[in-house]
């Protein structure tokens, strides 16, 4: 196999129609009146939300744009009202500031300095608000998860990836930006350096240490069962880069499931209850 | 015997678990396949209960015969028509040994069963961990000649076919649950295994999502020449009626003799070569 772009490609089309039928049938079995999702302005949730109102109609999908003080960014708030409009999306903005601060208020040992823990409390307070929604209205909640940040668990655990359904979960980022564009997501919010937006300046790509680019090809060969030699050789790159994404990859196993336990009885959650979603 | 007849290609999606929502549907289509002048109405693998159904299985499998067999029947007898469909049968010697079978139903009760010979258990697919492996290919004797059934990754294992067809069928229906990855593997097999075997292949898949699963439909009925006669849509439900006549082996066989040029003294040493893999 040759790690090149060209074996990111695929049928655009085709993806859009199994992405929305996925959507469609998701929320038709769940009896659910539709769909909402946190909208950051940023690629991910905007193709989420695109592919949303493609499977069902945007008068049924609820979009949260949920700005903080600390992160706030007109730029974003925008991009989050013009996906919207584009797809006839209804939008409710809700600014988490209070509660943020009432939380951290209440939280004896809150570090104002420690910004990773800082900012996944705004991710599972967003996530608090989507659900709410969720269980009011009787709607589905949309992660916008890609493959690329759930592989190497760039995600707040509980808090972005918390969803019923992840649609985008099987495509990269670097694919979901090449369906975004083929949906019409309008090219200002493909085009801008992803953000998480935990803390003020951050960016994914800085934060990572490598460009979605080349991580994602990375992640493809590993994907394949291909060994870290043959990627880094492929890709013309340190095997210590390639070495350090598997690491990543797997160490973060545990923010991709259910919490462990440990067999007791006959049959036991996460080990040998299999059930089927029906 | 007939030697011309209409096959008909019931492409359905199914209600994971719910036996009675999907034999209805059955009931649907076999009225529909009389009323397009079939003999022959072909379901998808496990189309009595859907594909995805993990430890459920064991409270859904079912002796054969049993009550959905006789359901099944029922439909056939009423409406003067042969049934193919899937289900997750329960060995009637223990209690919770399962397989993979496809059941062939006609107008005069039941014909036969095939017990799938290889399950997929590798990628997303876990049949081994519920199912038994069959032993013995599936050929019956019916009023439409003598039928061949496998179901879905047999196909990828050429001498099922060949037992198959050297055991008289000429018609063989190949029932499938394949998620929409597998595409080119199938629509590339159906037709080899009808060419070098020539005879009819009749393909046909589940459409829908189960567990985020979504299978792709494109069912066919394949000449012995290798050419399409009719296909379905993919990734929904769909129906479509094609004929088989026999008669058109006997014109492609002296054409491309596979049968005629076949080298038993291989088989031995490819017996030989796999266990020895």
């Amino acid at each position: 196999m040759k790690l090149a772009p060209e074996v990111l490609e695929l049928d655009w089309e085709e993806v859009k129609n199994k992405v929305a039928r996925f959507i469609r049938d998701y929320v038709e079995k769940a009896k659910a009146k539709g769909i909402v999702l946190g909208l950051s302005g940023g690629v991910d949730s905007s193709t989420a939300a695109a592919l949303s109102a493609i499977a069902i109609g945007g008068d049924k999908v609820l979009g949260l744009v949920l700005p903080e003080r600390e992160t706030y960014s007109p730029r974003e708030v925008k991009h989050a009202k013009l996906v919207a409009e584009k797809f006839g999306i209804k939008t409710e903005t809700i600014d988490i500031t209070p509660t943020l601060k009432t939380i951290q208020k209440t939280i004896p040992v809150f570090d104002p300095e420690d910004k990773l823990c800082k900012g996944n409390l705004k991710a599972r307070t967003r996530m608090l608000y989507i659900y709410y929604y969720a269980n009011k209205l009787n709607l589905i909640v949309c992660g916008s998860s890609d493959k690329s940040e759930t592989m190497i668990g760039y995600f707040t655990k509980w808090g972005d990836v918390a969803a019923d359904i992840a649609p985008l979960m099987d495509l990269y980022k670097t694919q979901v930006r090449k369906l975004a564009k083929h949906i019409g997501v309008p090219d200002e919010i493909v085009d801008k350096p992803p953000s998480p937006m935990l803390w003020p300046g951050q960016t994914a790509e800085e934060e990572i240490g490598v460009k979605y680019e080349l991580l994602d090809l990375i992640l493809y060969g590993l994907e394949h069962f291909m060994k870290t030699d043959e990627i880094a050789e492929q890709l013309n790159i340190e095997r210590e880069l390639v070495e350090r994404i598997e690491k990543r990859w797997k160490s973060m196993e545990h923010k991709r499931r259910l919490p462990q336990t440990t067999k007791i009885q006959y049959r036991t959650v996460g080990f040998d209850f299999r059930l089927p979603q029906t | 015997m007939k030697t011309r007849f209409k096959v008909a290609l019931a492409q359905i999606s199914c209600q994971q678990g719910d036996k009675e929502a999907n034999l209805r549907k059955i009931k649907d289509y076999a009225v529909k396949a009389k009323q397009h002048n079939a003999d022959l109405v072909i379901f998808p693998e496990l189309s009595l209960t859907g594909y995805v159904l993990r430890d459920e299985l064991y409270k859904l499998a079912e002796k054969i015969p049993g009550p959905s067999t006789k359901a099944i029947e029922e439909i056939a007898r009423e409406h003067e028509i042969h049934i193919v469909y899937g289900m997750p049968e329960v060995s009637e010697k223990t209690q919770a040994t399962l397989y993979n079978t496809a059941v062939i139903v006609g107008p005069k009760g039941l014909i036969g069963k095939y017990r799938k010979m290889h399950l997929p258990t590798h990628s997303v697919f876990e049949e081994k961990r519920y199912f038994r492996p069959g032993y013995q290919t599936g050929v019956f004797e019916t009023n439409l000649g003598k039928i061949g059934l496998i179901i879905c990754y047999d196909i990828f294992f050429p001498e099922i076919c060949r037992l198959t067809r050297l055991n008289g069928a000429q018609l063989i229906v190949c029932i499938s649950a394949s998620p929409a990855v597998r595409k080119s593997f199938f629509e590339t097999l159906t037709i080899a295994r009808a060419m070098e075997n020539t005879a009819f292949v009749a393909y046909v898949n589940l459409v829908g999502v189960e567990d985020g699963l979504q299978f792709w439909g494109g069912s066919r009925l394949v000449g012995p020449n290798g050419k399409v006669i009719v296909s379905s849509k993919y990734d929904e439900e769909d129906f479509a009626v094609g004929e088989v006549d026999y008669a058109e082996i006997r014109y492609i066989e002296p054409l491309v003799p596979t049968l005629k040029d076949l080298r038993p003294e291989i088989f031995e040493k490819l017996k030989d070569a796999a266990e020895n893999l």
